[in-house]
């Protein structure tokens, strides 16, 4: 059937198998259907009793679960936190992956920054690559903005993202759901890999902290107000030239041939 | 919104509707946005006269949050997990539907193994959300018992969900060339002891809450609705096949791999609120056998076709696809100029025209039954208003 | 074996001639154990009530404060006498403040007239089934004033419901209530109780006794607005109903006599239906009566109590709320006129001495 036509009553409707309601609903407290629902064709007595009937297998059901206190689904949180196991598949944090060696992928192609729906992760390359052209600085996941749609995990070409099960994430401070995901700013794992001289690792190795999400994206804003700032200057300094220069140009109404050269 | 209140005013100071000679004034209520009903921040005016519904008024607005024109500013993969913010209740299947959309316009492959895994997964959740809407009824109509109960076997199902998916509400599961992640190992196994688990409590809600008397005798008879009357308003869904039209596009336009499975569709005849009840019920019952005749036929395959990463691209055009979630026809319209980002994509959400029924059905019934019904719509207002 | 009744009034009573100022005491004395007995048994009976809940919905209930929350209540009790007291800017404060103290009053009213044990009753009166129908009355008059004085719309739909539920409830049970004391032939309390020692009036009176506890127990439910009567408060149609725009210590006293409400319902029928305090007797089955003495009279009343709130509770947390109509008519067209018709034949009953152990 097309899309825009909706079938009016009378027509026929192409659907094969239809379950229309029992005129008599077989349930446990019996039957009570019609007009007045429980006073049908059993007669008032009958339907009475049926009604009755149909309270008490209610109460029955209750009971049942009165009686079986084995039946409780309730778990009580923070008693059973030892026994509590979240699927490995649940999505509460983002966590890097580091190796054994505590070496992370992360190549900062910022895959998962553009795909990231909200804006909740915000890579900063180092100013200074100690090792190689590109280097990590900071992955800060932002979980106030994150809404846990794991697009950034699946589209990582170099699995360094994961989710995990540390669901306790309430902090005192909103600055704090800011994290700083890799354990250190500095080059991939392969390039690690490569360097003989644990010397020279290290100090290509800054550690981070992993509170420090807020400092960064901070100074991230200050760096865009200084641009911000720096450019209105370069532009006022233009408009005020262009000002400048009419009004040499209004001053000297007889432009001499030769000047158009300097302008 | 201040329209619609000073038109239901300007409707009253000018005719004068007590009918009886004692004389009675009518006064308005709102009913929400904070309300125990409303499930949500809906907001109903009503017109009332003492304990009888005269008018009712939906109000919309308290939680628009622009879904659609976000969608704009992204790729089609990040507007799948907004629309899990829609009918949180139905989330699979709203990824499910912009994902359609997308693949159909894009002409995207996918694999058998694929659509099992998002039929199956889809039938599951509709389980779970007519759960909660089971519960809800129970604790609407003043019994506390049945939430717990429904939210218990509900809980079951998000179990399920989170070893699969890692999410319980907002999955973000399928997405335009694939799922996200292929079914967990024990998933089979799990939902095999689900299904066996749940049929005896369906057979419970029926002692507990379907053969009872008082349950009987509030919502039999109550908010009809005629099918000319919930197809004009757009009702789909329970809504609309309760009150007796068989349209259910599982089966008139099956996608997925609906065409190759045994189910019926529910119909009601009287569009009253016990038929959308009865039809909630069956529904679960046509799920489960669904997900029975699923669950050890998932066939083998890929289960991503595409790079997670890479772009898509919809030729330029307008593209339409819609599906049935647990609340009606979710139906996604994509305007695309051919660049990554969608230039238009507007849903046509169940909830937002199921809701205009009860302006149809509260009208003359009483307070009690307001409620009734529009637990009986079963609506989820982050859906009304996107 | 005969009972040695005295109340606690009849003994302030043999006090005050000796001693005025004695009995002045006792008096002060007893008015200190009522409240004592209300407030605790009130945070008893809010403890049970979310514990069964609790268990009927497959969840454990308060947990943490004290061993399995036993202290929850008094944690409950004193979070709401710290919030903030709010009486709304439009509301008729007067009204607002006294309405929950009317409701408590006739809580408080009802209990003294009790016979808990043969010497545990504040008063003995000799009209004692027509004063508890009558004070139990004010109830009804807090509830109303609460929610007309409140100025909201909401507050007064459940207070208009409650009104019209408890006035046409009251009805019913006072059928029901009329068949015991026809049977007892007597108004006193404890003079029912003692009509019941060669067996309680729920069988010795045959059907009569049953349809008339079974009207009594669902008039009684309706008149204590609990579910599936509890339409004056119908969370879920009405937020909170009467009660909307109480908050702190007001509300609690509403939420106390709701409870303490329960507990008089369930301890008159147990005195009346149940032998109240009178141990489960046999006619003049000496051998049996004998062993069930070996319980003391406090005991026993307790049981029944218990159970016949157990009762209540099971029902609200198994049915739904009916619908105002409904309600209406399952008084008005139902109970009332099984309740007369069962009166009538009680009547004959009683006259032809056609029933067990009849004198």
């Amino acid at each position: 059937m097309p899309a825009d036509s909706v079938p009016m009553p009378g027509e026929s409707i192409e659907t094969p198998t239809v379950v229309a309601p029992p005129e008599k609903h077989v349930g446990v407290g019996g039957a009570m259907t019609g007009a007045v629902p429980w006073i049908d064709k059993a007669g008032v007595v009958g339907g009475v009793f049926r009604g009755i009937r149909s309270l008490f297998s209610g109460m029955g059901v209750t009971v049942g679960y009165l009686m079986r206190p084995s039946t409780v689904v309730t778990q009580e949180y923070p008693e059973n936190r030892e026994t509590l196991k979240l699927p490995d598949r649940f999505r509460a944090q983002l966590a890097f992956n580091h190796d054994d060696k505590g070496y992370h992928k992360c190549t900062m192609c910022r895959i998962c920054e553009e795909a990231c729906p909200n804006v909740s992760i915000i890579i900063t390359g180092r100013e200074k690559p100690a090792v190689s052209k590109k280097e990590l600085d900071s992955f800060v996941w932002r979980l106030d903005s994150c809404t846990f749609c794991n697009t950034c995990v699946i589209v990582c070409p170099f699995g360094v993202l994961r989710f995990d099960g540390t669901f306790e994430s309430s902090v005192y401070d909103r600055r704090l759901l800011s994290y700083t995901l890799n354990r250190y700013a500095g080059p991939v794992a392969s390039v690690l890999e490569k360097m003989e001289d644990p010397e020279a690792r290290k100090a290509a190795m800054d550690p981070r902290d992993p509170y420090s999400g807020a400092a960064v994206i901070a100074a991230l804003i200050e760096k865009q107000k200084a641009t911000k700032v720096s450019q209105r200057a370069a532009r006022e300094a233009a408009r005020a030239a262009r000002i400048a220069a009419k009004a040499a140009a209004a001053a000297a109404p007889a432009t001499p041939p030769e000047a158009k050269d300097v302008g | 919104m201040s329209v619609h209140v000073s038109t239901l005013q300007a409707r009253i100071s000018g005719e004068s509707t007590a009918s009886s000679p004692l004389s009675t004034e009518e006064y308005f209520v709102n009913m929400g946005p904070q309300h125990p009903s409303t499930h949500g921040v809906l907001r109903l005016v009503l017109r009332l006269d003492g304990e009888t519904v005269r008018e009712v008024v939906p109000v919309l607005g308290y939680i628009h949050r622009g879904i659609e024109k976000m969608g704009e500013h992204g790729n089609y993969r990040q507007f799948v997990h907004l629309v899990d913010r829609m009918d949180y209740l139905s989330a699979l299947a709203n990824n499910w539907a912009v994902t359609m959309v997308v693949e159909k316009a894009a002409k995207m492959e996918t694999t058998e193994r694929i659509q099992a895994i998002r039929t199956l997964v889809c039938e599951l959740q509709r389980i779970q959300s007519h759960l909660l809407w089971w519960g809800v009824f129970g604790m609407d109509l003043g019994g506390f018992t049945p939430f717990f109960y429904g939210l218990r076997e509900r809980e079951q199902i998000c179990d399920i969900f989170e070893k699969t998916i890692g999410a319980r509400l907002t999955m973000n599961y399928i997405q335009p060339g694939g799922v996200m992640f292929d079914i967990h190992p024990e998933f089979v196994k799990d939902v095999k002891a689900f299904i066996s688990y749940l049929k005896p409590k369906l057979v419970e809600y029926d002692a507990l809450v379907t053969d009872n008397v008082i349950i009987q005798e509030r919502i039999r008879g109550i908010g009809k609705l005629s099918a000319e009357r919930a197809i004009a308003l757009g009702a789909t869904g329970p809504v609309l096949r309760a009150s007796g039209v068989a349209h259910d596009l599982r089966k008139s336009e099956p996608y997925g791999v609906y065409s190759q499975l045994d189910f019926d569709v529910p119909v009601g005849k009287d569009g009253d609120c016990w038929d959308r009840y009865w039809v909630r019920m069956e529904e679960m019952r046509q799920s489960v056998r669904m997900i029975e005749q699923l669950i050890d036929n998932i066939p083998e395959g890929k289960t991503f076709m595409v790079k997670p990463a890479a772009k898509i691209k919809v030729p330029a055009g307008v593209h339409y696809s819609h599906l049935e979630t647990a609340r009606g026809i979710l139906g996604v319209l994509l305007v695309s100029d051919g660049k990554e980002a969608p230039y238009r994509i507007h849903c046509r959400t169940p909830n937002f025209n199921n809701l205009w029924c009860i302006g149809e059905m509260a009208t003359g019934g009483r307070m009690g039954d307001l409620v009734a019904m529009l637990s009986s719509i079963d609506i989820v207002v982050p859906d009304i208003d996107r | 074996m005969s009972w040695q009744v005295k109340s606690i009034a009849e003994r302030t009573g043999d006090l005050l001639p000796g001693s005025p100022w004695t009995a002045v005491l006792y008096v002060l004395l007893t008015i200190l154990a009522v409240t004592a007995f209300v407030t605790v048994a009130g945070l008893v009976l809010i403890y049970a009530e979310r514990k069964i809940a609790a268990h009927f919905q497959c969840r454990v209930g308060p947990m943490r404060v004290g061993w399995h929350g036993v202290l929850q209540s008094i944690a409950d009790a004193i979070k709401l006498l710290m919030k903030e007291d709010i009486v709304p800017r439009d509301a008729d404060a007067l009204l607002h403040i006294l309405a929950p103290v009317l409701s408590f009053a006739g809580m408080l009213l009802v209990m003294i007239a009790l016979p808990m044990s043969p010497t545990v009753q504040v008063s003995d009166m000799n009209i004692g089934v027509l004063y508890v129908t009558a004070v139990s009355g004010l109830g009804v008059l807090g509830i109303l004033l609460g929610g007309w004085s409140s100025n909201n719309k909401w507050s007064l739909l459940g207070a208009m419901r409650a009104g019209a539920q408890i006035i046409s409830y009251e009805v019913s049970a006072t059928l029901a209530l009329l068949v015991v004391v026809l049977f007892a032939g007597t108004l006193q309390l404890s003079g029912i109780v003692q009509s019941q020692e060669t067996g309680w009036w729920i069988w010795r009176a045959h059907g009569c006794g049953i349809v008339a506890f079974a009207i009594f127990l669902i008039a009684g439910t309706a008149e204590i607005n609990r579910t599936p009567f509890d339409l004056a408060e119908g969370e879920s149609e009405l937020t909170a109903g009467f009660h909307t725009e109480y908050s702190g210590l007001r509300f609690s006293f509403f939420f106390l006599s709701e409870f303490l409400n329960m507990f008089v319902l369930a301890a008159m029928a147990s005195t009346l239906f149940f032998g109240g305090w009178m141990p489960l007797h046999i006619g003049h089955f000496a051998g049996f009566n004998g062993i069930m003495d070996l319980l003391p009279p406090g005991l026993w009343f307790t049981l029944k109590t218990t159970a016949m709130i157990f009762l209540i509770m099971w029902f609200r947390w198994t049915f739904p709320r009916l619908r105002v109509d409904q309600l209406m008519r399952l008084e008005w067209k139902i109970l009332l006129p099984i309740g007369f018709v069962n009166l009538f034949v009680s009547a004959a009953c009683v006259v032809t001495g056609f029933y067990f152990f009849a004198q």
